[in-house]
Formats: C-alpha cells, sequence, structure tokens
C-alpha cells in the first residue's frame, strides 16, 4: 500500500485528527491512517445513502404536490418518511435476476462502477471549513472525472444487458454526456477565475463575508449566464428531465436499466440521486458562496473554531444543495422531454460557444476590473 | 346529402361497373305468415369480381364522390347458403350521404380481387375478412392473419366454424 | 395508389466498400474504423411496451435513431366480440360493446343501440335522446382526456396525466351515480337509456362544466402551447388531407389533416340535427398552426378544443331537458325483424360503425364492428418509416388507439 499517498489524503483530516486523540498511545502512524481511511468511507457511504433515500422521499412528496396528490403517507407516521427505507428492504431481498445471454461480469460491474464513481466525486466536496473528507487541490477536476465515469457504468451496463433497449439508452447517455461534459466545464471557468483554484475547499473559504455579498454569482455580469448554462449542462449530466433520454420510459422502456432489478436496479437510483445532490453542491461552492450564508455570518469570528459554526455550515451547505435538487426535480415534473436531435444541437449549437462567450467575457471583465 | 334513391339513379345513369340491383326494405305480407318483409337500410347489390371498379367509379364521380370506405367486411348469413356476402359501406366527406353494397361471393369459389388500389382502407379490413372467412382478397399487398394467429385454422365467423379443442396445448374447453 | 411497407426481410449485413488502400494508414497500421458493417437492428415495440397503450406490438426497424420501417401486428386482445354477438341475445350483447373501447364505453352502447334500432325502427323518448348525448359527450370528454394526458406521457410530461385523470374521475363519479358502474357503462340500451338521472344529477354536471371550463385553460398552458412539447410534436407524422381520405381515417384524426367532417353535424343522428342547426358547437380543425397541416399537434390541438365544443353540447341538452319517460316499449326478449342496417356514429376516435343484420330470430345473424382504431392504426406503417425512435412514440400516440377495439 501507498502509505504516502494514504497519507496524504488524510492529513489535516478531521478523522485523522479525532482518531489521534482517541487512539491509545503508541499505535503506529499507518494504523492511524487506515483507521481514518476506513472511517472516511463508512461516513460517506452512510452520508451519500442518507443524501439518497431522503432524496428519494423528496422526489416523490415534490411529485405527488405537482400532481395533486399525496405521495407515501404510511409507512413510519409522519408523510410516510420510512418510505424509502421499506424500499431499500424490498429491493434488497429481492431475487437477483441476471438475463440470460447478458455479459455476466460487465452487468454485475456497472451499478457497482456508478455508484462507485459517485463515491469518489463526493469525497472532494466540503460540507464545512473542518468537515471534508479529503481537501484535494484539484477538487473541481477530481469531481468532473469521477462523474465522467458514472457514463461509462451506464454504457457498460446498457451492453451487458444484452438487450435492444439498454443498448439504446447506453448510446444516449454516451451521445449526451460528450456533448455537456463541454459547455458544463467551460462555464465552471468562469467562476475558478474568480476563486484562482480549483480547490472547493478553498473556494467556499473565499466567498465569505457580510450577507453573501462575496458570493460568486454577485462577482461579475457573466456569472447568471454561466450558472444557468452550468445548470442545464448539470441536467444533462445527470439524466434529469428533459433531459432523461437515456432511460425515457415511454420510448425505452427503462434505458439501460430495463434489465435491471433488486439491489442493482437501485444502485443506479441512487447514483441519480446523489449525482443530483453533487452537482448541486458543486453549483452551490462556486456560485453561491458554499457554506457561507447570512447566518453564517453572524458567528463573530472566535467562534468559527467552534463545532456549532461547523454544524450551521454543514446544514448551509446541504440545505442550498437541497434547493438545487428540488429545482431539479420541479422541472422533471414540469417539462416534457426533448428528442435526441434537439439535445445534441443544445449542447453543441448553444450551450457551448455561449459557455465560451460566458468565459471571454468574465476574462476580460476580471482583467478590467478586479 | 342525396337519398337512395338519387344515389341509385346516378350509379344507374354513370353506369357503374357491376351494378346489379337495389334491395329497399319493404313490408311483410300480412297474409303470408312466412313472409315478413325487410326492415333496415336499402343497399344495391353488385358483381364481386367488378368490386374495385365499382369503388374507384364511384369515387371519382363529383356527384357522388365516395372517398371514404367506412368499412368492409363480409357475412356467413346461414350454413345452407351457398354465398357469403361481402359488405361494403362508403361514405361522403363532401356530400354527407352513404352507400351500402353488398356482393354474392360463392362459398365454393370465395375469391375477390383486393380493394387496396381504390382505398388504401381496405387493406386492414380485407386481412380481417380474409382470415375470419376464408374469403381470399387477390392482390392484397400483405395477405397474413391480421388478428388470429399465423398458424390458426379454419375461419372463425364462418357459420359452420368448429371450435378447436385445443391450440399449441392449451385446452380450450 | 399508395405503396405498402414491405414486412421487413431479415437484416443484410451492409460492407461500406473501402479502396484498399485506404484501409492501411501510412504508418502502416491497419484503419481500424473502416472494416465495420453496419445492419439494421430490429426492435420489437410491443406487445408490452409503454408506448403502445396496450398490447399491440409494431416491429420496428431502425437504422441507429432512425426508424427506417415499421410493421403493426395486431390481435393480441382479440375477444371474438363479433362472434359472441352471434351467439348472444340482443340484449345481451350491449355488455360486450363496452369493452371493445373502454374508454368511451357510452359511445360504443350508442352506436350498438342505434344500430338495432335502425333495424327494429323505435321511437326513442326525447329524455332519452338527450341523456343519451349528455353521456356520449361527457364520455368524449373522458375519452380525450385519456387520450390528451397519456401523449403527454408519451412525450415525456407527467403531470397533465394526473390533472386529467382528476377531472375524469369526476366524470367517472357522474356516471357512477347515473347506472352504477364507472368503466363499463351498459346505460344507453336498446330503445332508450336503463333508467332516469338521480335528483340533482344533472345540476352537478352543470357543475362539473363549470369547473372543466376552468381546469381545461390549465392543460391549454401547461402542455398544448409549451414549447419542447411544440417541438416535439409539430412537423411530425404529417398525414396530408388525401392521404386521410385514402387510409379512411375519421375523427379528430381526419379533422387534424384539415378536412371539415364531423358525423355528428354533417350526418346527423339523434338530436344533433337540432344542436347543429342551433350553432351550439363548432368543429375544430388542424390547421398546421405550428408546423405542417395535420402533425401531431395538429391532431392533439384538435382533440383538446372538441373538449370545449362537448361541453357546448352538454349545456345545450341541460338547457332543454324535461321530464318525461326514458325508454320506448321493448320486450324482455328482443326479437327484431328480418333486416340488416349500418350505422356509423362520432366516436372519440372516428366512426364506430356497426352493422347488424337480424333474421327475425333472437339474436343477430351478422354483428360486425368497425372499429376506429382499427383504421387509424393502419396509417401507422405509412408514417414511420424516416422518423426518429422518439418521434414514432409521438406519432403513435397521436393516432390514440385503444387496443380493445382495433382487436375487439
Amino acid at each position: 500500500m501507498n502509505l504516502m499517498a494514504l497519507e496524504a489524503a488524510t492529513t489535516g483530516n478531521a478523522f485523522t485528527e479525532l482518531l489521534g486523540g482517541i487512539a491509545p498511545e503508541g499505535t503506529p502512524t499507518w494504523a492511524l491512517w487506515l483507521g481514518a481511511a476506513g472511517a472516511g468511507v463508512g461516513i460517506l457511504v452512510a452520508f451519500v445513502s442518507l443524501v439518497a433515500m431522503f432524496s428519494v422521499w423528496l422526489e416523490r412528496k415534490v411529485s405527488a404536490h405537482i400532481q395533486c396528490r399525496y405521495g407515501p403517507m404510511y409507512a413510519g407516521g409522519w408523510h410516510g418518511w420510512a418510505q424509502t427505507l421499506a424500499d431499500g428492504v424490498k429491493l434488497l431481498l429481492k431475487e437477483d435476476m441476471i438475463p440470460l445471454g447478458a455479459d455476466k461480469p460487465l452487468f454485475m460491474l456497472a451499478p457497482a462502477l456508478v455508484l462507485g464513481a459517485i463515491f469518489g466525486a463526493l469525497v472532494a466536496l466540503p460540507l464545512a471549513p473542518g468537515f471534508f473528507f479529503a481537501d484535494v487541490n484539484m477538487g473541481l477536476f477530481l469531481i468532473l472525472a469521477f462523474s465522467s465515469l458514472t457514463t461509462i457504468g451506464v454504457v457498460m451496463a446498457g451492453w451487458a444487458s444484452n438487450s435492444k433497449w439498454s443498448l439504446y439508452g447506453a448510446m444516449r447517455e454516451a451521445a449526451q454526456v460528450v456533448a455537456y461534459e463541454v459547455p458544463l466545464g467551460v462555464s465552471l471557468f468562469v467562476p475558478l477565475m474568480v476563486a484562482g483554484t480549483f480547490s472547493l475547499t478553498e473556494a467556499s473559504a473565499a466567498q465569505s463575508g457580510w450577507f453573501g455579498m462575496h458570493w460568486f454569482i454577485f462577482q461579475n455580469p457573466f456569472m447568471l449566464p454561466a450558472f444557468i448554462i452550468f445548470f442545464i449542462a448539470a441536467l444533462a449530466e445527470t439524466k434529469r428531465a428533459p433531459f432523461d433520454l437515456p432511460e425515457a420510459e415511454s420510448e425505452l422502456v427503462a434505458g439501460f436499466m430495463t434489465e435491471y432489478s433488486g439491489i442493482r436496479w437501485s444502485f443506479f437510483f441512487m447514483e441519480e440521486y446523489a449525482a443530483m445532490f453533487l452537482m448541486s453542491a458543486v453549483g452551490a461552492v462556486f456560485f453561491f458562496g458554499g457554506y457561507h450564508s447570512p447566518l453564517t455570518a453572524l458567528f463573530p469570528e472566535e467562534a468559527t473554531t467552534g463545532l456549532l459554526y461547523q454544524l450551521v455550515c454543514a446544514g448551509t451547505l446541504i440545505f442550498k444543495s437541497f434547493v438545487g435538487v428540488f429545482v431539479m426535480m420541479w422541472l422533471r415534473w414540469t417539462l416534457p422531454r426533448l428528442r435526441i436531435d434537439q439535445v445534441m444541437s443544445m449542447g453543441y449549437k448553444y450551450l457551448t460557444p455561449l459557455a465560451l462567450v460566458c468565459v471571454l467575457g468574465a476574462a476580460i471583465w476580471e482583467t478590467i476590473f478586479a | 346529402m342525396k337519398d337512395f334513391d338519387e344515389i341509385y339513379q346516378r350509379l344507374e345513369a354513370i353506369k357503374a361497373p357491376g351494378l346489379l340491383s337495389a334491395d329497399r326494405p319493404r313490408e311483410g305480407d300480412p297474409e303470408d305468415k312466412t313472409d315478413k318483409g325487410r326492415a333496415g337500410e336499402a343497399f344495391v347489390l353488385i358483381e364481386p369480381a367488378a368490386a374495385k371498379e365499382f369503388l374507384i367509379a364511384v369515387r371519382d364521380d363529383a356527384e357522388l364522390a365516395f372517398d371514404i370506405l367506412a368499412d368492409l367486411t363480409a357475412t356467413d348469413p346461414d350454413t345452407e347458403d351457398e354465398n357469403f356476402w361481402l359488405n361494403l359501406h362508403l361514405l361522403s366527406l363532401g356530400h354527407g350521404h352513404r352507400l351500402a353494397i353488398k356482393a354474392m361471393v360463392p362459398k365454393a369459389d370465395p375469391v375477390v380481387p383486393s380493394m387496396v388500389d381504390a382505398h388504401m382502407a381496405a387493406h386492414f379490413h380485407e386481412r380481417e375478412c380474409a382470415e375470419m372467412f376464408g374469403i381470399t382478397f387477390e392482390g392484397n399487398p400483405d395477405p397474413r392473419n391480421i388478428l388470429l394467429p399465423d398458424d390458426w385454422e379454419g375461419h372463425p365467423l364462418r357459420k359452420d366454424y368448429e371450435f378447436p379443442k385445443e391450440y399449441h396445448g392449451i385446452s380450450c374447453e | 395508389m399508395t405503396e405498402i411497407n414491405t414486412p421487413p426481410e431479415p437484416p443484410e449485413a451492409k460492407t461500406i466498400e473501402i479502396p484498399e488502400k485506404a484501409r492501411t494508414l501510412p504508418s502502416g497500421e491497419r484503419e481500424f474504423m473502416l472494416d465495420v458493417s453496419t445492419s439494421d437492428l430490429e426492435v420489437n415495440m410491443g406487445p408490452q411496451h409503454p408506448a403502445t397503450h396496450g398490447v399491440m406490438r409494431i416491429l420496428i426497424r431502425t437504422d441507429g435513431e432512425v426508424v427506417t420501417g415499421g410493421q403493426v401486428h395486431l390481435g393480441y386482445l382479440h375477444r371474438c366480440a363479433e362472434k359472441i354477438g352471434e351467439n348472444v341475445e340482443w340484449l345481451q350483447y350491449l355488455p360486450y360493446t363496452d369493452r371493445y373501447d373502454y374508454l368511451s364505453a357510452m359511445n360504443n352502447n350508442l352506436g350498438y343501440s342505434l344500430a338495432v334500432e335502425a333495424v327494429m325502427g323505435v321511437e326513442i323518448p326525447r329524455r332519452a335522446t338527450l341523456l343519451r348525448t349528455i353521456c356520449a359527450e361527457l364520455n368524449r370528454i373522458g375519452s380525450h382526456l385519456i387520450a390528451f394526458g397519456t401523449y403527454g406521457l408519451d412525450i415525456g410530461a407527467f403531470t397533465p396525466f394526473f390533472y386529467c385523470f382528476r377531472e375524469r374521475e369526476w366524470m367517472m363519479a357522474l356516471f357512477e351515480k347515473i347506472c352504477g358502474a364507472r368503466l363499463t357503462y351498459s346505460y344507453i340500451r336498446i330503445g332508450g337509456v336503463f333508467n332516469d338521472a338521480p335528483v340533482g344529477w344533472l345540476k352537478e354536471v352543470e357543475r362539473f362544466c363549470d369547473v372543466f371550463e376552468e381546469k381545461w385553460q390549465e392543460y391549454y398552458d401547461l402542455l398544448v402551447v409549451n414549447h419542447i412539447f411544440v417541438q416535439r410534436t409539430a412537423k411530425i407524422g404529417v398525414i396530408t388531407p388525401e392521404m386521410a381520405v385514402d387510409y379512411g381515417l375519421t375523427g379528430p384524426m381526419l379533422r387534424g389533416s384539415g378536412i371539415d367532417f364531423d358525423l355528428r353535424r354533417d350526418m346527423p343522428y339523434m338530436a344533433y340535427d337540432e344542436i347543429s342547426k342551433a350553432g351550439v358547437y363548432d368543429v375544430p380543425l388542424g390547421r398546421g398552426e405550428k408546423g405542417e397541416l395535420g402533425d401531431c399537434w395538429d391532431r392533439v390541438y384538435v382533440r383538446v378544443q372538441e373538449m370545449m365544443e362537448s361541453i357546448k353540447i352538454i349545456r345545450w341538452c341541460l338547457g332543454c331537458i324535461e321530464d318525461g319517460p326514458v325508454i320506448g316499449d321493448i320486450p324482455k326478449v328482443l326479437k327484431v325483424p328480418p333486416g340488416e342496417a349500418y350505422v356509423g356514429i362520432e366516436n372519440p376516435r372516428g366512426e364506430l360503425g356497426h352493422y347488424v343484420a337480424s333474421d327475425g330470430g333472437k339474436v343477430a345473424k351478422r354483428c360486425r364492428v368497425r372499429g376506429p382504431s382499427f383504421c387509424n392504426v393502419a396509417v401507422l406503417e405509412k408514417l414511420l418509416p424516416g422518423t426518429f425512435l422518439a418521434d414514432s412514440v409521438a406519432i403513435i400516440g397521436s393516432t390514440d388507439v385503444v387496443i380493445g377495439e382495433t382487436d375487439r
């Protein structure tokens, strides 16, 4: 095991410090590092699962209220809060089916890859000044790279299923992600120019200050168009309506997920919601002040190291992310689906050039005024 | 909008191909118990072999302009009867009148030329009619079964049709 | 006159002809991509597929996302309705009519009853005629709500579907009050209707009309003029007027192509003569407003507008309905005099024709149903080639087929 890499990844991490405090004297450093890494992974998995489960419940309630329904009302008592939990148990107990003629190893690997990639991407997300799994100085690159990796999992799933509908879904996903990766990345250059760093921790920290006035979205006039482009591209990246072509249920049955069932299917489902959360969080970090809010601005300077401040910060970022997730759900239950050629032409013909114009404009603005 | 008599006069005037006679509803004879008369609508009788030409003629005539083939079907009147009836129902969009047509197709040799050239609408109806009665429509571009499975035996809407005891191991009793 | 899609041949491998020179790169490597051979992919859309609205199977051939051919396979829901008609008594057949177009059972009852009445020549009481009209038009609204809602679903918009079901629920509750059934009514009987409307029913229908008019605007704003919806449906699946006539299309499919023909107005039955002469309602037509004449958007537009016209007809009937008997003098065991008649009525999907032939007995000699969906679905084979896979779903949805009726 490359201990240097492990040390680099866990240095300055809350877990390492915490474990250092409780571990008995004389515990070797590598054991501390390993313990910290293990705890980090455990917390990450728990966090992603919680986010996904809450998002699924939220989606059900949001869609239900948009459609004049109640949604889940019974499981768990209060507004069916335990419905997703019950579904999860059901999915775990379902028969594990692999269709005849499917490419078995790939079929089994695909959901794991998809979910693993989204875990990897969430590593670089700082929830609060001291709450992060790893302070990666190329954090944004890491996130974009990992979230693109999910595409490979989806293509893998589509190919391995040995179903024509799945293959269509996979091909659509590949084409769509290639088309929208460019505007997604380019539109993020605009806040990057203001932040001057790829690290999400530093970008968040740079936006502190009184009542949100230092949020990047207010820094120059090209931020808002850049954010809109980012949001649209993020919708396409996370396969959300109106860009849900890879799984377009009225056309492709369920797209790449057609042959999946049980827990493997729920992995794709969790990935979708975790990716929504991740994209919203990235948007919040690079446009809307990260974990800063008017509430956190009320804390006096000396209180910012306390646990309460950290919790408020984490709550702020999670809240902002779920606002983004809510908007994504709202759009999904309002808009019809685009057609594949419309999706392509929107990505290549409009969003990419517009994103480039934003970058150019922002660069000129920053040179003159900043 | 024309009534049946006007339509029939016009049919005679344009010498519609295959036109035989008109059959109108009539009162039964009160003296004769066996003659109950005939109720319902009036129709024209045509030669089945000339059905396609007849349809084209009434479609293209400006005064009749029967441009929609509303229905094409057949009837097996009785087990003893020697003929199937071929029932056609035409509709004119411009004039808003209808025409019921009947042709006698002999059960011994149930072959009729396809009417797809006159009305594309005939296509699916002919396929259904062919599988249900065993009438062959010569020239239908896709004469497969449409509602029944491809390997179904017999023609269910014939009066002498015997229900199969089983189908591919599925008992039907 | 019109060419037919030939049944798909087994796909042949097409190898792209590349000169030998181009296959080797200057570096001496073989060019990898050039000897790829492509072939069309044959996909079974259905019998279990969300877009086919039932158990229709469409065998489509695709080249990537482009559909190169389609073939319709019917018969998965064949229930021998016509053969049953020859084996049960006249009145006993009525519940079977509910089952072929289960979304507009009232209209089916009406069509069958009118056909039998045409042979029998019975007089229908005035109140029965108006109750029939109200029920048929209410059912038309319900059927169009489903057509419109599921079409939104096909395009990917979920929410209008639920809104449509909300109103349809009320419509079904109204029918439940008048006949006890929610889907298969058997309310309109030979000679009139089954029983009189309960006290206060007509008032409630009026309230339904008031509320529906408000809600209708919601559908219109939410989906019909939605930019993405227009982009997805305009200029897609264009049926020219000539083609519509040739294929014998009727109902909204025909009017979507701009042909001004409505059986209720042009070949009136029941009270529609009076209603049309009073100028109560208009016949909405496709005008190619958003794209080309006869595209999917036009057909949807016609259906949506027709709902409002039905409301006007219902209001007119409510205005002039009076007390009186609701069923004529019909014996328990019906004997229909020898004869035959074909009666076509305006179903929500087009002309629903019933051809009944009697030899004077207790059962029919022939009981033929001309389902509008059966005729309308034939045009798919012509429309599908050359469209995108997603468009093919939009086209299938815009024909508004009910498989119970194509297969009967």
